[in-house]
């Protein structure tokens, strides 16, 4: 083999690799990335049934029934719309009525989130991000949640100690 | 051994470390070298020949190429020198020795608080129970809490206590812990309720009425769950219902009852209908004026109730804030006021004024803008 | 006194590290032994002030001070003393002192047993260390500041949040802080050698021993954090594709290439270019790493918007480095003497290809994490990018470089010989051929994808063996001679074949768990038993425990396989009383490498309490793995080849000693 050959080679080899996985990577970036909503953005947007994404909001109070074989529905709300969940299994630990959850599945043909993962993953504030977030981009963070609102100048209050406690 | 001493032993060490190796005599650099690197790589390529583990004619040409590399790195070294540039030298010595003492200096004053001791737990320990204050007491309790979080009854003595000092949180889940553990009663219901209330800066929230309406329930007699009914009613804007439950109570209650004076002063307060000061007993009582309650209830006034009392009250503070400024707690009671009445721009003019009264004091100044950052306004 | 001490060594250190930034610099371009060795008496010092000033956190953590903002948000005085130290780099402020602690260290390090290094490189290297320290002493110093002091001390400290309470703290932060960190040396010396624009084969020699050391802890540190995870969280899990997961994972793939090119270096004297770019990019990630879960930037975007000083510090810090050090190699890697070409099949050949696969499966770990972000951060949507997108795209990357791995070692240097080399690998592919071939058999109608990657898992190891066997003439010589030539053979032969045996090994765990993993969630009462493959589970009572500081719920079971009792498993589940927080405390039964997992759910109405079993096969495997190579990394380490090189010092000369 020549200089040029080998170097050709290594050149077309590396070339190979490299455009197998963007391939892998577009492929994948179509297939298997999951969106996150609120209830209100599941009205607006008319998921279809059977489409995963990750829903997020509180557990509305007084909405978790626990049935037979540990089946539990219960509903998320973000204050302007609530969707019915159900799911079976352990919940974790963090999972309280009225405070925030994350879960993920997908609608049954009748409207109701199947959810197969539900996720706990926030702090000792109670909130996840992703749902502090949508619910203070929508405007219900003051006027419906979190304990922290009742006191006087609570929106940045409760702001702060959110951004801070995403510091730690 | 003072701090200041300490400080300067170590500035000299480091001063000392970047000193020293300017005044040895180094005279050959030490140091690897290249060249060192590719004999080894001979001697090892030997070694390999020697067990069997590549071939002769292999070790010959890796041979032949390392012999390359180690020329052209013999040449390369002999090329370099060592020299001695004393201008350079000065120069460094000169910023260590000045430069870095300065340096270091300054953006510690800026940073650190040098004049503040350390306070570790065994010298709090060490403060004798009867000079201790009611917050180390509090700890104290709490401590023996945390190993038997089961004590219905230390429950039941730590709750009110958390109440006076405005800990209404606190006082909520100590409350509901006693219940839990020590047993549902009306006291310890009215007690809950009177937390929450207190959390809600005097506001008798649907959680709170829940507790009072329970512990009425148990015993219609309860005074504190009663009183706060009528509070609950008067700020639900049923004065007259608030009456009715006060007159009932003061009808029942035995002359020398404690409360009274408080039930009565209510009652006054609604049968007049003017200044509607719900002084609840929830209220730490600390401030002379704009307690968290007071300017809570008055959010329920009418509008020209609220202006004028609140503009009395507001001014009263203001003015006694100028002629003395050291009161921290007055300048963020002032400043929530004015966030609770909506009126940032004067709230951020307080908080300036705070600023500039406390000018002098680092530890005030610094407490303010914890404080100030708990009310969300930027510190 | 011990809080301002401390506070007031931290600023010297970064006086020290600015003076160490300039100065050898200076000497190296003047020849002035004097001046470069500056750099190694700060570094020192550097190492002694900031070990002090960690020293003082801890002290105050340990005594409870209250009056330091960072202890009384962290810590609290019933906290066992474990916990107490722990906490310190529990939170931001403490990890990043710790941070640079471990980055004085190897610095520190360098400057003792740096002897065998030329003046220049050491001295430029240090240099180049010391500019790192420095932006993080600022960061520290400006934005988080451990050594803040509060005016009216607190009573009580906030506490720690109690799944943090864990002995898995204790070790995994500074593990993983050793791994990222040790990468800094690796670039520091990239760096330095583009500054003074030679770089040759005795490069990659002295900087191998620094690399693998950092590769070694990162291994370890990736390996406890999953391990953490999987008992801690009570999910069974043990790698979730989480951002913060794949921030500690790009590294080590770069850092795994690094270590592979730098070999080519030192032997061919070829990817010289390459070995730099590498070296750039490890610390690079590993900056990244700390920046994306420093910065609160993963959790939201929006959050990181409203606290952003210390991001936006962290990201300058992370523009300045990576931007500033491909620009620096942008300018100068042109001018680098180029080694010489090689055949596409030879053992350069085949660590390139190793090469190119782990930085492609970086690549696609980078994309799959940051993704989400640019998106968010371009069209405001919220995805998530999990587990599915990595077993598409990064575990197809890795089948072939498992492939070719076994062939690797067996190859000649320059010129190899492909038919030799498989011919060679005849035992380990029947091996694995038998392997399938069984599995396929036994579990018919079950995975297909399962028996196939266990078959490459057992190529992988019995490669590895086969390559040590040929080394030592097994079968072809007397037994005692063969016995005799391993002994002979280089500690780096054995620390590959440890380390690629242990990737095999690793590969059998994730399948044989991820595959023939069995589940049971069920509601039990005291009396019922449950069947979890082949193990009988039987609860026993469900009792009321008092424990320190919270009150516990906990299960008994019998357990027991065919009728025989084997042990008892207690999972628990822990109320915090004053906090109002709970933890699920997992039990754990090890049979050989496979595991009996139970953990607890809510108490139902009727007595009954909600029980998670796992039977999980070989589970264990998944993380012996990485402590073989980590252990392959360590016998390599300790190669005489690795340390010699270098005239022995006279014990005279080595008067400065470390002040750790």
């Amino acid at each position: 083999m020549t200089r040029r050959q080998r170097r050709l080679t290594m050149i077309g080899g590396a070339l190979l690799v490299l455009g197998i996985a963007v391939a892998l990577v577009l492929n994948a970036l179509r297939d298997s990335i999951v969106f996150f909503s609120t209830p209100v953005m599941v009205a607006e947007k008319h998921i279809p049934a059977g489409k995963r994404f990750r829903l997020g909001g509180l557990v509305e109070p007084g909405s978790v029934v626990r049935g037979e074989h540990l089946k539990v529905t219960f509903k998320v709300s973000d204050g302007s719309a609530s969707l019915p969940v159900t799911y079976k299994g352990i919940l974790p630990d963090l999972f309280r009525e009225g405070q925030g959850v994350v879960a993920e599945g997908a609608l049954d043909s009748a409207g109701v989130f199947e959810a197969d993962t539900v996720l706990a993953k926030h702090d000792e504030t109670y909130m996840p991000k992703e749902v502090a977030d949508a619910l203070k981009k929508q405007g219900h963070w003051k006027d419906d949640y979190g304990e922290n609102a009742k006191k006087a100048g609570d929106e940045k209050a409760a702001e702060a100690r959110q951004g801070k406690s995403v510091t730690q | 051994m003072s701090l200041w001493f300490l400080l300067a032993l170590m500035t000299a060490v480091a001063v000392f470390a970047v000193l020293w190796p300017l005044g040895r005599r180094t005279a050959r650099g030490g140091g690897g070298r290249e060249s060192l690197v590719y004999t080894d790589q001979l001697a090892e390529i030997d070694r390999e020949v020697a067990s069997g583990l590549i071939s002769p004619a292999d070790g010959g040409a890796a041979r032949v190429e390392i012999g390359r590399r180690l020329l052209a790195a013999a040449d390369a070294e002999a090329g370099s020198t060592a020299a001695v540039r004393l201008g350079w030298r000065r120069a460094v010595a000169l910023v260590a020795l000045i430069g870095l003492p300065l340096a270091a200096g300054g953006l510690y004053l800026r940073l650190g608080s040098p004049a503040m001791p350390d306070v570790p737990l065994a010298s709090r320990k060490a403060a004798s129970v009867a000079s201790a204050s009611i917050d180390q007491l509090i700890g104290q309790v709490q401590a023996h809490l945390e190993k038997n979080p089961t004590d219905g009854r230390g429950w039941s003595v730590l709750a009110p206590v958390l109440v006076r000092v405005g800990r209404f949180d606190d006082a909520a889940q100590a409350y509901r812990n006693a219940i839990q553990y020590a047993g549902d009663d009306a006291a310890r219901r009215a007690g809950l309720g009177e937390a929450l209330t207190g959390a809600a800066n005097g506001v008798v929230t649907a959680d709170a009425k829940a507790e009072f309406e329970r512990a009425v329930k148990r015993d219609a007699g309860e005074a504190k769950a009663n009183y706060f009914l009528g509070v609950a009613a008067e700020q639900d804007g049923r004065p007259r219902d608030a009456a009715a439950i006060w007159r009932a109570m003061l009808a029942k209650a035995p002359a020398d009852a404690p409360w009274r004076p408080v039930v009565t002063a209510a009652l006054a307060r609604v049968d007049s209908g003017k200044t509607p000061v719900a002084k609840s007993q929830a209220s730490p009582g600390k401030g002379p004026a704009l307690a968290d309650d007071t300017i809570a209830s008055a959010k329920d006034m009418s509008e020209a109730d609220r202006g004028s009392m609140i503009r009395g009250m507001v001014a009263r503070l203001a003015a006694r804030l100028k002629q003395n400024g050291d009161d921290v707690d007055g300048w963020l009671r002032l400043v929530r006021a004015y966030m609770v009445l909506n009126e940032p721009d004067k709230s951020r003019a307080a908080r300036d004024d705070a600023r500039r009264a406390l000018g002098q004091d680092e530890a005030g100044l610094r407490q303010l803008n914890e404080g100030l950052k708990a009310l969300g306004i930027d510190g | 006194m011990i809080a301002e001490a401390g506070h007031y060594a931290l600023v010297l250190a970064l006086g020290l590290a600015l003076i160490q930034s300039v100065v050898p610099m200076i000497g190296a371009r003047t020849h002035d032994v004097a001046l470069m060795n500056v750099a190694r008496s700060t570094a020192l010092a550097q190492l002694l002030f900031v070990g002090l000033s960690f020293l003082a956190l801890v002290t105050l953590h340990v005594t409870s001070d209250f009056s330091v903002t960072n202890v009384y948000e962290n810590s609290h005085s019933l906290k066992p003393l474990i916990y107490k130290i722990t906490g310190v780099w529990g939170n931001h402020e403490g990890s990043m002192l710790l941070w640079v602690s471990i980055l004085a260290l190897f610095g520190g390090l360098v400057a003792v047993f740096g002897g065998n290094l030329p003046l220049t490189l050491r001295a430029n290297a240090l240099a180049v260390q010391a500019w790192v320290s420095s932006a993080f002493y600022l960061f520290i110093l400006l934005t988080s500041n451990p050594f803040l002091r509060i005016a009216n001390p607190p009573l009580e400290g906030r506490d720690l949040n109690p799944v943090l309470q864990d002995p898995g703290l204790a070790v995994h932060p500074p593990l993983l802080y050793l791994g990222y960190v040790g990468f800094s040396i690796s670039f520091s010396f990239a760096v330095a050698a583009l500054i003074e624009g030679r770089i040759d084969a005795a490069w990659a020699r002295w900087v191998r021993p620094w690399t693998l050391m950092a590769w070694i802890f990162l291994t370890l540190g990736i390996a406890m954090g999953s391990y953490w995870a999987y008992y801690e969280l009570g999910w069974g899990g043990w790698w979730f594709w989480d951002p913060v997961e794949n921030a500690s994972l790009m590294p080590w793939l770069a850092g795994t290439a690094l270590l592979h090119s730098a070999v080519v270096m030192e032997k061919r004297n070829a990817l010289k270019v390459w070995t730099m770019l590498l070296a750039i990019l490890t610390f690079s990630l590993s900056l990244l790493g700390t920046f994306l879960v420093r910065s609160g930037v993963l959790t939201s975007v929006h959050a990181f918007a409203t606290d952003p000083t210390r991001g936006v510090f962290i990201l300058l810090i992370l523009c300045l480095f990576i931007g500033g050090s491909l620009a620096l190699y942008a300018w100068r890697a042109s001018s680098l003497k180029q080694g010489g070409l090689f055949a596409p099949i030879s053992r350069e050949g085949a660590l390139v290809l190793n090469n190119l696969l782990l930085t492609t499966a970086c690549a696609t770990v980078f994309v799959g994490t940051l993704y989400p972000l640019a998106l968010e951060v371009l069209t405001g949507e919220r995805i998530s990018v999990g587990a599915p997108f990595f077993n598409l795209t990064f575990a197809p990357l890795f089948v072939p470089l498992l492939l070719a791995l076994p062939f690797g070692p067996m190859l000649a240097w320059k010129r190899g010989d492909m038919v030799a080399a498989a011919q060679r690998l005849y035992a380990a592919g029947i091996a694995a051929l038998v392997t399938m071939a069984v599995l396929w058999a036994w579990t018919r109608g079950g995975a297909a994808f399962a028996p196939l990657a266990i078959g490459l898992a057992v190529f992988v190891i019995a490669g590895s063996l086969s390559d040590l066997a040929e080394r030592c003439m097994l079968f072809r010589v007397p037994l005692s001679v063969a016995l005799r030539r391993a002994r002979g053979l280089p500690r780096a032969t054995w620390g590959t074949v440890f380390a690629h045996a242990g990737v095999g090994i690793a590969l059998i765990g994730i399948v044989c768990e991820s595959t023939w993993n069995t589940e049971l969630i069920t509601t039990l009462k005291p009396g019922d038993v449950a069947k979890v493959a082949g193990y009988e589970m039987k609860l026993d009572d469900i009792a009321q425990r008092q424990g320190p500081n919270f009150r516990e719920m906990v299960v008994h079971f019998t357990v027991s396989e065919g009728g025989r009792v084997i042990g008892a498993m207690a999972p628990s589940k822990r109320n915090f009383t004053t906090r109002a927080a709970s933890t699920t405390e997992a039990a754990l039964m090890s049979r050989g490498a496979s595991q009996l997992y139970a953990s607890l759910g809510e108490p139902s109405a009727n007595g009954g309490i909600a029980v998670r079993i796992y039977h999980k096969p070989m589970v264990l495997l998944i993380w012996f793995g990485p402590l073989l190579m980590a252990f392959g990394g360590f016998l390599s380490l300790t190669d005489r080849r690795l340390r010699v090189g270098a005239p022995k010092p006279a014990k005279a000369s080595r008067a400065l000693q470390p002040a750790e």
